[in-house]
């Protein structure tokens, strides 16, 4: 007989005597093996927690990945990146439970004698209560976790938060158990040899059933809710009323509304030469709590919440080993958290994208209306996914001026080869203009600054107009120029304060550029009847939350007629009133899921409502962002978005 | 290993004393003195110090589970003379001496056996209250009955020049050596009133021990001597063993496996059971 068939021999035997009852010793030999042999009673302590933590560890870490794919959308794109995210909980789990279930048993231990007459009485009592602390410990845990997790279904879902439940209580009790052997082992190890009553042999096979079970329900959890987030049933269809109205909403960013007067910005009453009816209003834009542009503008452009569209920071983080974006936090513990977790290499700056909001934006909706739409550069659209709208995200930019393939940047891909021969004359003809405006400026610095807002500026402007395709019934495009000017000239750093006269030049110049702006933007601000302007500003990242300003005018399609001055002062509103108030002139049902109302002096239409807008639509190829990544990290890190 | 641990001898003694206190060494009756004989040669008592240490690991005193160890020792020494006889296994030596039968005659080695489990049985209802010795007795009469010795034995027997399976052999060693020493186990655990639990984990001990035990016992009738063994070897040569299943080296293995086995089933008593693991040990790497 050969060694290898001697083997095989020995393997068939031992089966055997598996299943004769043989080679089982019966107990819970993973939590208690360390107290097998001659060791201290920390020693024992410090392994079974150690094993307890293990077991956490499989059972929550799948339970962890779950929760977060619901809380931070966009970080999950695969199986993979479940998978290593569970690993990474898994991690995270074994080291806290590791601490819990040492410290616990540290106490049970210390809490009874093995001197004292009733110890043989009072250590399984006091095993039993430790394993019930951990357990119910554990369950206040898990069910706190559902209760955020869930995307807010509760109990509107009775089968799946009941299934989650028992599957917690499933868990916790495992632990609990866990918890009480690995006690008991711990108080049986004591130096004076008393031993205790053992536990019953079959709780090391309920374990493993339990933790199958566990298992086999988180995995099937995840595949249930992962489907009903990504089909958006029971979204009604959006019915819209035609307004006749076109809308171009003009998102400026970095406005002080006190430069706003008409020596730099004349007001922009339609020309009366123009046979309509003239409609506007002007509003006062409560003051965010945030400076920061990716979080502020996906607010206006969703009319949701930071906690509802999931837009948080500008800068975000991806996780080794993951595809998918970990959201920004710009609290301080958050960006503690991101520079020990970079330090180690775990996370690496990313910046926001369009994968982790979670509301639509109006083009969005717009498009989903049937309506012809465009977006122009706004925050957070790559990767853009469109149906039908033009979509040129916060990256069209980068990838027009380094060329190659798409990966996202502009949508439809058939407008890309169009733009992409039309770009050296957008990018010579803003280049021009730019200089034409300041190249007069004696501070050569300043000059520079300027100079490169406004060909940023003017290259949107410019590629805006370049768009190929119909009239479009809403164009939607953001300038950074000025708050990009505004941040280099006016942050001081660390050096020490410029003198009035430089800072009064400094406060000159974007005087200056807002008159450039105004020369820009001109032909679209002089709408003609049946067209809108939005002109929307935000004070940029500037110390203090300040307010910004919403004006809205055009000329209403014949044969309305409206008795009114061209533009009237409203008062004060939300940002969360921009979203409802551009989709109702445009005719689209409201869905009362906005967070603001639409504002009526805007521009008039009836008021509809459907119940939601649904999730975005989802574009499922994965998008590696390279090496565009890293250039626009460095490129926004330039200009001051990210440190 | 090959000697006994050491903490061996003050057990033995305990129930070497109590043997000779119920089995005279010098009585007038042939049958007596052929109990004697067997019950009082040489060996191990390796099952008595079984009883002896579960007692003492459940918090028992050793001295109480005396009685239940001797009695064990007796129903050990019963099966060994019916073993050897010319009906049976037909071994010329046993303990290191000629068999019983040779020595006093088959009808009187019979009667002797007899009278030895008989003797077991006495001493353990005398011994303890009523109800502890009630179930001592029945656990002992479980260990001796058809699910214990006699059926291992008569399986034993009609395998004889015939190939056996893997089941039939196990039955036959759970009968002959395992249920004994599970007996003893629980016996000895009984004596100190341990719980339900103490007595299934020890009941796992002694189950892999004991057939860890016959395993060795198997391959000593390969690889030992007379000398070694006190018995007749080569014996097994018309028998299944576990060595032709396995193989030495295989048999010896798994022999390693059962004993850590019974080790692992010792956890919750934590140290104070080091006592069972050593002799564990002893069983795994004995050599007599």
């Amino acid at each position: 007989m050969t060694e290898q068939q001697q083997d095989a021999r020995v393997s068939e035997l031992r089966a055997q005597l598996k299943a004769l009852g043989y080679l089982d010793a019966g107990v819970d030999r993973f939590l208690l093996a360390p107290a097998s042999g001659r060791r201290g009673r920390a020693n024992v302590a410090v392994r079974s927690a150690l094993r307890l933590g293990v077991i956490a560890g499989a059972l929550l870490g799948p339970a962890g990945a779950i929760g977060v794919a619901f809380r931070l959308p966009g970080l999950i794109t695969g199986a993979r990146d479940a998978l290593v995210l569970a690993v990474y909980f898994a991690a995270i789990f074994f080291i806290v439970f590791s601490i819990a279930a040492a410290v616990i048993t540290f106490v049970a231990s210390a809490a009874v004698r093995p001197e004292d007459d009733r110890f043989t009485l009072r250590g399984p009592r006091v095993a039993r209560a430790a394993g019930w602390t951990l357990a119910i410990l554990t369950l206040a845990y898990l069910t706190m976790w559902w209760r955020t997790a869930n995307a807010g279904f509760g109990w509107s879902a009775p089968i799946w938060t009941a299934s989650a439940l028992v599957l917690a209580v499933a868990i916790s009790l495992l632990l609990g158990h866990a918890a009480r052997i690995a006690t008991l082992g711990v108080l049986a190890s004591n130096p004076t040899g008393t031993s205790l009553p053992p536990v019953s042999r079959r709780s090391w096979r309920l374990t493993l059933a339990g933790g199958a079970v566990a298992f086999v329900g988180a995995s099937a959890l995840l595949v249930a809710t992962a489907s009903t987030e990504s089909v958006p049933a029971g979204v009604p269809p959006l019915t819209v009323v035609p307004t006749g109205i076109r809308l171009k909403v003009i998102a400026i960013d970095g406005v002080d509304p006190h430069l706003l007067n008409p020596s730099v910005w004349p007001d922009v009453a339609p020309a009366t030469s123009v046979v309509g009816a003239v409609l506007g209003a002007r509003y006062t834009l409560q003051p965010q709590d945030t400076i920061d542009p990716a979080r502020a503008w996906t607010t206006i452009s969703t009319g949701e919440a930071p906690d509802v569209h999931g837009v948080h920071a500008i800068e975000t983080r991806r996780v080794a080993g993951l595809q998918g974006i970990l959201p920004g936090d710009s609290t301080a513990i958050g960006r503690a958290l991101r520079t020990a977790t970079d330090t180690i290499r775990l996370t690496r700056p990313s910046i926001a994208s369009r994968n982790e909001r979670r509301s639509m934006t109006v083009w969005e909706i717009a498009e989903q209306a049937g309506l012809r739409t465009a977006v122009v550069n706004w925050w957070a659209t790559w990767p853009a996914a469109s149906r039908t709208g033009l979509v040129l995200t916060d990256r069209a930019i980068l990838r027009l001026e380094h060329g190659g393939a798409l990966d996202g940047e502009i949508a439809p891909a058939d407008i890309y080869p169009a733009l992409r021969s039309a770009w050296p004359s957008i990018r010579a003809g803003a280049e021009a203009k730019a200089a034409a405006a300041f190249n007069g400026v004696a501070d050569r610095s300043l000059a520079s600054i300027l100079r490169r807002s406004a060909t940023l500026d003017a290259t949107v402007v410019g590629l805006t107009d370049a768009l190929p395709g119909p009239v479009r019934d809403l164009d939607v495009v953001y300038l950074p120029g000025l708050d990009i000017a505004q941040h280099l000239l006016l942050s001081s750093g660390d050096e020490a304060a410029p003198s009035p006269s430089a800072m009064d030049a400094r406060v000159a110049a974007l005087r200056a550029y807002l008159g450039f702006l105004h020369g820009l933007l001109a032909p679209w601000l002089r709408p003609a009847p049946g067209e809108f302007v939005m002109l929307i500003t935000q004070p940029g990242r500037v110390a203090v939350p300040a307010a910004g300003t919403l004006t809205v005018y055009g000329i209403l399609p014949p044969p309305a007629h409206v008795e009114a001055p061209a533009i009237v002062e409203r008062g004060t509103i939300p940002v969360a009133d921009i979203a409802p108030s551009i989709l109702q002139s445009l005719g689209i049902p409201l869905s009362r899921e906005l967070a603001g109302e639409p504002r009526a002096a805007a521009v008039p239409a009836a008021q509809r409502y459907v119940s939601t807008y649904g999730p975005p639509f989802r574009d499922d190829s994965i998008r590696p962002g390279k090496p565009l990544d890293q250039e626009t990290i460095d490129r926004l890190r330039s200009l001051g978005y990210i440190k | 290993m090959s000697a006994v641990p050491a903490f061996f001898g003050e057990y033995q003694s305990m129930v070497a004393a109590e043997l000779r206190r119920l089995v005279p060494p010098d009585a007038d009756a042939a049958v007596e003195r052929s109990m004697a004989y067997t019950a009082l040669a040489p060996s191990k008592q390796v099952r008595a110090v079984v009883v002896l240490l579960c007692a003492e690991l459940c918090r028992g005193r050793a001295a109480r589970a005396v009685p239940a160890a001797a009695a064990v020792e007796l129903v050990h020494a019963s099966s060994l003379i019916l073993d050897d006889l010319p009906s049976m296994d037909n071994a010329p030596l046993r303990r290191g001496r000629t068999a019983n039968h040779l020595a006093f005659g088959e009808a009187v080695a019979i009667l002797a056996a007899f009278g030895l489990l008989n003797l077991a049985y006495a001493t353990v209802a005398g011994s303890y209250e009523p109800p502890l010795a009630a179930r001592l007795t029945a656990l002992t009469a479980d260990a001796v009955g058809p699910a214990g010795l006699i059926g291992g034995q008569a399986l034993d027997l009609l395998a004889t020049d015939h190939d056996i399976s893997f089941e039939a052999l196990e039955r036959i060693h759970r009968g002959k050596t395992g249920a004994l020493f599970v007996a003893a186990a629980a016996c000895g655990a009984l004596t100190a009133g341990a719980s339900p639990e103490s007595i299934s984990a020890l009941t796992a001990y002694a189950k892999n021990l004991g057939l860890a035990f016959q395993i060795i016992d198997d391959l000593l009738d390969v690889e030992g001597t007379s000398e070694e063994t006190g018995k007749a070897v080569r014996e097994d040569a018309r028998k299944t063993t576990f060595v032709s299943f396995s193989g030495v080296a295989g048999a010896r293995q798994l022999a390693g496996e059962l004993c850590e086995t019974a080790d692992r089933a010792l956890a919750p008593f934590g140290a104070k059971a080091d006592r069972l693991r050593e002799l564990s040990a002893f069983v795994a790497s004995r050599r007599l």
